[in-house]
């Protein structure tokens, strides 16, 4: 509640192994129960009875309001860490609960309980209950179950035994040492969750989905020269545990070991305004930041975003086209439906360079008229949904990527980047940059690090001025966007592209002055 | 103590150490939440829960599991804590975990520090309501014909803990607190719409601040915020307003954190009595502080807490070890983590500070950024102000300051005597001299 004014973005590579504090990994013996399909699994563990919502339902709107729903979860997080050469430490958290929401207009009643009896849910239905005064409204006389496509099968639903994790984990330590004797410390690990929730409408829908989250980190330190400098890198998404091959450690070792070398070499780039070229991939925390949250439509009904007024309108050049996708197989941010039971899309924000849609949730799409757009989404059953990003990316233009950068003659460009903020009302965002170079006449110079990134997001949409043929979606399991204390999982993605302005943070000033 | 939580977490811990652990620590949680949002005029939204939350830490001869769960059926916990045991048989052993011998866990300070207030459990609903009724008023009443929206909430919470391990720990903790604020969207030039807010906190109901200040200083801060505009890069002097400056210290406390350190990962690892910042820098550790919100009489391994100088006048004379890296280095621990960290005041008041500097950028705000811990490098985005003969003369937007850790704190020039209250860092207002606040 005290950070409504400003929404963060974090996303934690390598860092979230040190910042990842507890959970333990997975129950054997629930997860060997909730091998059992993705439909009535709350009836079958827990005795959650359709009559059971419908008396719920039925007492979230005993004094009214436009609809209710009820959002159950069982969640089963699990974390593994290596530090000092051995893996020694599990963490695990379970998470169990109902959400229950009454919905007057853009009013809301909330209760949850994690006691999942009856006494216990009714009171939480009551709680919700309590916004409006008016009379009863009818819940509807059937229930039918959404049927929606499946973006992330998993081929064994069974608890994955640690004994098959381990070594891929202890195989990261050991190839991290053997890419660089730089290399000084490592500190590694694998999370996985499986996420079970039910959804249930007061105008009669039943949705039920199996939602996993997993990915494989490492973080490295290399020391040369008395020097240290650090590095960090993940992959994942929402991945069968197939996915995890010695390739892939392989991937992560040689990226996170090549990246912290490289920083030996790298340079603070000078102060001031300058073109910016970003490269393919996690790059796309631009768009993140930088339009994203700002398309969110509750910012827009209540006229806080800076976007309020620019559907329609032209934003940006016409090779920039701008997208919300919850649809990409296995991507972090995708999902089959949102939390308040709304099909998964794909949503146009930027269609070749004229702002489309805003990114809704159902009191967002009552108020405009439109319908939802799946991107009603919420951390867990302890918070009420909200519009949230899912998979948000630039497509590809035209030119080659060395085309672009020979475009912004003199500047720098970004190849990594560790989180960002965004200020709605305003539409000035910040990322950090940890990994990029220097460009100067048109060529990829020394290496650059740790300095952060300003710019109006608004501004920064009309000033790219060249897009490249190479959009690259992150790959990575470890990012979650925080918006209203909460947070929930996406990605994101960039072709190579130019911004010919941004303030760039350095400590040095221009004509080197320091 | 509540027995029946009591006798909850002897029974899983008996039920723990029967399952073949060598020690275990329980923690229990029990929590109630309301909070209450206002928006034009009326409810936005209403939530309220009752949650508990069970935390297991398991050691099996040196290999440690740690489960939590919301499940606190008998039968639930049986397989709950049969699991954790088996799970933890399977890795790797590690010589340094372990709980904190009975020796070291003696001695906790028999004080009552005041965390609990019995008003909050039965303040009434409709006094609920009235609060943030008065704070939304207050707030659009300032605003007056800038305003475009704006949000006025409270929340009050009760907690209840109980830690019990099979060292001998037993300690419990019951807290309130209460939170409210508000934030104001106002209509500037084209399409900027500034975001300001206030929100004050405390744990008893009576330290609150008036209601109708707090809106009025939402809108305030946010009529500040018209006409934000990006400089010319410059160097010259910035002070960092009190509520936000432990953005920054944050980065500089990573360093002395003790995990940070022995994992490499630190730029202060080599510099225990060494003299890294300014002499107006002085931190204290005060777990002690009647109401604080990091207020506590044993840290997170169950060791009693202490007062300590962890920063004398810019000479580092701690760091921040828990009993785990502790053993890692063969040092004494301290604790793992601040309790409530105040920077030692100074005497001037931010008007005074800004009085004295004549010209320069007051930072009112962050956006962005970040600090490596290894290197000390850190770059963040700010909001604030230009001011000149002590008076703010422009809104910033869109600015970055960037430095090293080890090179910034020496500029520390003064700290002002407004440590901020809403907190469990009580940190000044604090001038730097010569910062490059890079814009246009």
């Amino acid at each position: 509640m005290k950070k409504i004014d400003r929404r963060s973005f974090l996303r934690t590579t390598s860092a979230a192994g040190g910042m990842v504090l507890v959970s333990p990994y997975l129950d054997g013996a629930w997860f060997v129960q909730s091998n059992k399909g993705s439909t009535g699994y709350f009836e079958s563990e827990f005795g959650i009875s359709m009559e059971m919502c419908r008396k719920l339902l039925e007492t979230a709107l005993m004094r009214g309001g436009d609809f209710a729903d009820l959002y159950f979860e069982h969640t089963l997080n699990n974390w593994l860490m290596l530090e000092d050469g051995k893996v020694n430490q599990s963490y695990g958290i379970v998470k169990l609960g109902v959400g229950i929401r009454t919905v007057k207009g853009d009013q809301i009643g909330y209760g949850y309980t994690e006691d999942l009896s009856d006494e216990a849910m009714l009171s939480a239905a009551k709680t919700a209950s309590s916004l409006v005064t008016e009379t009863q409204t009818t819940v509807a006389s059937a229930f039918t179950k959404l049927s929606a496509k499946n973006y992330y099968p998993l081929q064994n639903l069974n608890e994955v035994p640690l004994t098959d994790k381990l070594p891929l984990v202890q195989t990261i330590n050991t190839k991290c040492f053997e890419k660089s004797g730089y290399i000084k410390n490592v500190r590694a690990g694998f999370h996985d969750s499986m996420k079970r929730i039910m959804v249930v409408t007061s105008d009669g829908l039943i949705a039920e989905d199996i939602i996993p989250r997993n990915y494989l980190y490492a973080s490295v330190v290399a020391e040369k020269d008395g020097k240290n400098e650090q590095s960090g890198w993940n992959l994942g998404g929402r991945h069968d545990f197939s996915y995890y091959s010695t390739d892939v450690a392989e991937n992560i070792s040689d990226e996170v070991v090549k990246r912290a070398v490289k920083q030996f070499d790298a340079i603070q780039p000078p102060a001031g305004e300058m073109p910016v070229v970003l490269g393919p991939g996690v790059t796309g925390i631009l768009l993140h930041e930088a339009i994203g949250h700002g398309m969110e439509a509750d910012f827009n009904r209540k006229n806080i975003s800076t976007y309020s007024t620019m559907i329609g309108k032209k934003v940006a050049e016409p090779f920039v086209t701008i997208v919300d996708d919850g649809t990409i197989d296995q991507q972090l941010g995708s999902i089959n439906f949102d939390d308040e039971g709304s099909q998964s899309q794909r949503t146009v924000l930027v269609e070749n360079g004229v702002m489309t849609s805003y990114l809704h949730d159902k009191i967002s799409a009552k108020y405009y008229g439109v319908k939802p757009t799946g991107n009603g989404r919420r951390e867990s059953y302890e918070h009420q949904p909200v519009p949230r990003m899912r998979n948000t990316y630039m497509m590809s233009g035209d030119e080659s990527p060395e085309d672009v950068i020979k475009k912004a003659k003199n500047g720098i460009y970004i190849e990594d980047v560790s989180n960002g903020q965004v200020k709605i009302g305003e539409g000035d965002f910040a990322f950090y940059v940890s990994q990029g170079r220097m460009i100067e006449d048109g060529k990829l110079t020394a290496p650059i690090k740790d300095v952060n990134i300003m710019g109006n997001g608004p501004k920064m949409l009309a000033n790219i001025t060249a897009v490249a043929n190479d959009l690259k979606i992150h790959e990575g399991g470890a990012g979650s966007c925080g918006k209203a204390g909460q947070s929930v999982p996406v990605s994101f993605g960039l072709p190579t592209c130019l911004v010919k302005s941004l303030t760039v943070g350095g400590t040095k000033q221009m004509g080197g002055v320091s | 103590m509540n027995k029946e939580m009591l006798d909850l977490c002897n029974w899983i811990m008996d039920e723990t150490l029967k399952n073949g652990a060598s020690d275990c620590k329980v923690s229990l949680n029990k929590r109630r939440i309301v909070e209450i949002n206002y928006r034009k005029q009326k409810p936005e939204s209403i939530k309220e829960a009752t949650t508990r939350s069970l935390s297991l830490d398991v050691y099996l001869d040196g290999k440690f599991a740690v489960q939590s769960t919301p499940d606190l059926r008998k039968t639930s916990l049986e397989t709950f804590i049969k699991k954790a045991c088996e799970n933890a048989k399977y890795i790797e052993a590690d010589p340094y975990r372990t709980l904190p011998g009975k020796d070291l866990i003696k001695g906790k300070q028999d004080i009552d520090l005041e965390l609990y207030d019995n008003r909050v459990k039965d303040f009434a609903p409709d006094l609920k309501h009235k609060m943030v009724q008065e704070i939304e008023e207050a707030c659009i009443n300032k605003g007056g014909d800038k305003v475009i929206s704006v949000e006025a909430g409270a929340e009050f919470s009760e907690d209840e803990n109980l830690e019990v391990a099979s060292n001998g720990l037993v300690n419990s903790t019951q807290k309130t607190s209460v939170w409210i604020g508000a934030s104001m969207a106002a209509q500037d030039e084209g399409d900027r719409r500034p975001n300001g807010y206030h929100w004050a906190g405390a744990r008893y109901l009576n330290d609150l601040p008036k209601t109708s200040d707090v809106g009025i200083k939402a809108a305030e801060r946010t009529l500040e915020l018209l006409g934000g505009k990006k400089m010319p890069t410059e160097k010259l002097p910035v002070i960092i307003e009190n509520r936000v400056a432990n953005r920054l210290l944050n980065g500089f406390i990573a360093g002395m954190n003790g995990g940070n350190i022995q994992q490499q990962r630190s730029f202060l690892a080599d510099k225990k009595g060494e003299v890294v910042a300014s002499p107006k820098l002085s931190l204290i550790d005060d777990p002690f502080v009647k109401k604080g919100f990091g207020s506590r009489l044993v840290d997170g391994d169950g060791l009693p807490a202490r007062k300590r100088i962890m920063l004398d006048q810019g000479k580092v004379e701690e760091f921040f070890i828990d009993w785990y890296y502790s053993r890692k280095m063969e040092c004494q621990p301290t604790t793992g983590g601040a309790s409530n960290l105040i920077l030692k005041p100074g005497e001037k008041s931010l008007e005074d500070l800004m009085k004295d500097t004549g010209r320069g950028i007051l930072v009112t705000g962050f956006i962005g950024g970040n600090s490596n811990s290894t290197t000390g490098d850190f770059s963040i985005g700010i909001i604030g102000h230009l001011f000149e003969n002590g008076v703010p003369v422009q809104a910033i937007a869109e600015m970055n300051i960037a430095d090293n850790h080890l090179e910034f704190w020496k500029k520390l020039a003064d700290v002002g005597n407004d440590p901020w209250k809403y907190s469990s860092w009580n940190i000044p207002s604090l001038l730097f001299d010569d910062i490059v606040v890079a814009g246009v």
